[in-house]
């Protein structure tokens, strides 16, 4: 706090004025910190899996009547394809354009079917060669995750997964994708 | 800006109200855009990664880098990248042997490890591997197949692919 003494007809007053320095020097090295640390591209990750061949004896619930959903994505359309494993088969077929609109549908398809079957978690994608890395990414994005208007489903955690992983669940519409045409 | 007072003391007094301005508005946005993601990473330079809405964040550094031009493991230079793919002598039944050999060498340390830190994990099935992967967002699912192929052949199951999200 500086003060400064002044005569100004006869009279003798005190000119306070508040220091700033310290609070300049706080901003300084705050502002510092922050440029440093700050990173302007947030990363984040998508998780697949591909498939893994094993002569181990099916689990018993897989032997269940199970629904499996099986998603085609080509060039320019996408296929979503659902089945059940055991008579009645009940397989439905349904075409998409593999543009923003079509993948849309494909979402609000995906979570009247989690709907119909909330313990079906997993979707199974066919890709052709000529799909682009970006159209996949879109694709998945369609498939894991729920928006804020869609209902919330119980997910089920893999053993493997970390804490943080297990928390946002809950923003999942289906957790587990296979990558199905990496296939020998 | 610098403010005169020409009086009988002559004194200078430095004007700091715009700076404070700027550093508060300067630090009101650090602090809006700061991050604390687990993992800070930088992509390599010529690698776009595609936009996801992906609520997963980066939890290890990617291991698999998939540039325009060339394939990277860790920082390793694995092959070239020619026309969206690998060369031809690196392919083996649809895989990129190079990168299957390295990922082999890295399971064997990674199950040594474990086997180190719990001897009794030796007889056990060893635990499917976990591959991060980073490529940029104009290649195929050919290449990308290769890549996966390589990693399965080598018990790496699960791949976590590396997107760049709108920042929060």
């Amino acid at each position: 706090m500086a003060r400064r003494k002044r005569k100004s007809s006869g009279v003798e007053y005190q000119d306070i004025e508040l220091n700033i320095m310290p609070f300049i020097d706080v901003f300084s090295i705050l502002n510092i910190f922050l440029l440093v640390s700050a990173s302007f591209l947030s990363i984040g990750v998508i998780k697949v899996q591909v498939p893994f061949f094993t002569n181990a004896p099916v689990p018993p619930e897989k032997a269940k009547r199970s629904l499996s959903i099986n998603v085609d994505i080509e060039k320019t359309k996408i296929e979503l394809k659902t089945s059940y494993s055991q008579p009645p088969i009940n397989e439905k077929i349904k075409k998409f354009d593999n543009n923003e609109a079509g993948l849309k549908d494909l979402h609000t398809e995906l979570v009247s079917i989690r709907n119909q079957n909330p313990d079906t978690d997993l979707v199974t994608v066919f890709s052709e060669d000529d799909v682009t890395y970006e159209e996949i990414t879109k694709l998945l994005d369609a498939i894991k995750i729920r928006l804020p208007s869609d209902p919330a489903f119980a997910n089920k955690a893999d053993e493997d997964d970390s804490e943080v992983e297990k928390m946002k669940l809950e923003g999942m519409l289906y957790p587990k994708v296979v990558m199905g045409s990496v296939i020998l | 800006m610098a403010s005169f007072e020409n009086k009988s003391s002559d004194s200078i007094s430095l004007n700091l109200t715009p700076m404070l301005d700027v550093f508060s508005i300067l630090v009101t946005f650090l602090l809006m855009t700061y991050s604390t993601d687990p993992v800070s990473h930088s992509t390599r330079e010529d690698i776009a990664l595609p936009m996801s809405s992906t609520i997963a964040v980066l939890d290890e550094i990617p291991a698999v880098s998939v540039t325009k031009k060339e394939l990277w493991l860790n920082d390793n230079k694995i092959t070239d990248v020619i026309g969206g793919d690998v060369p031809e002598t690196d392919r083996h039944q649809g895989a990129i042997m190079p990168l299957y050999k390295e990922l082999v060498k890295i399971k064997e340390v990674n199950d040594r490890v474990l086997e180190s830190l719990d001897p009794s994990s030796k007889n056990k099935k060893s635990k499917k591997g976990t591959l991060t992967m980073e490529m940029d967002s104009g290649h195929n699912f050919k290449l990308m197949k290769r890549i996966m192929l390589s990693g399965q052949q080598a018990e790496f199951l699960t791949f976590k692919l590396v997107v760049s999200k709108p920042v929060e």
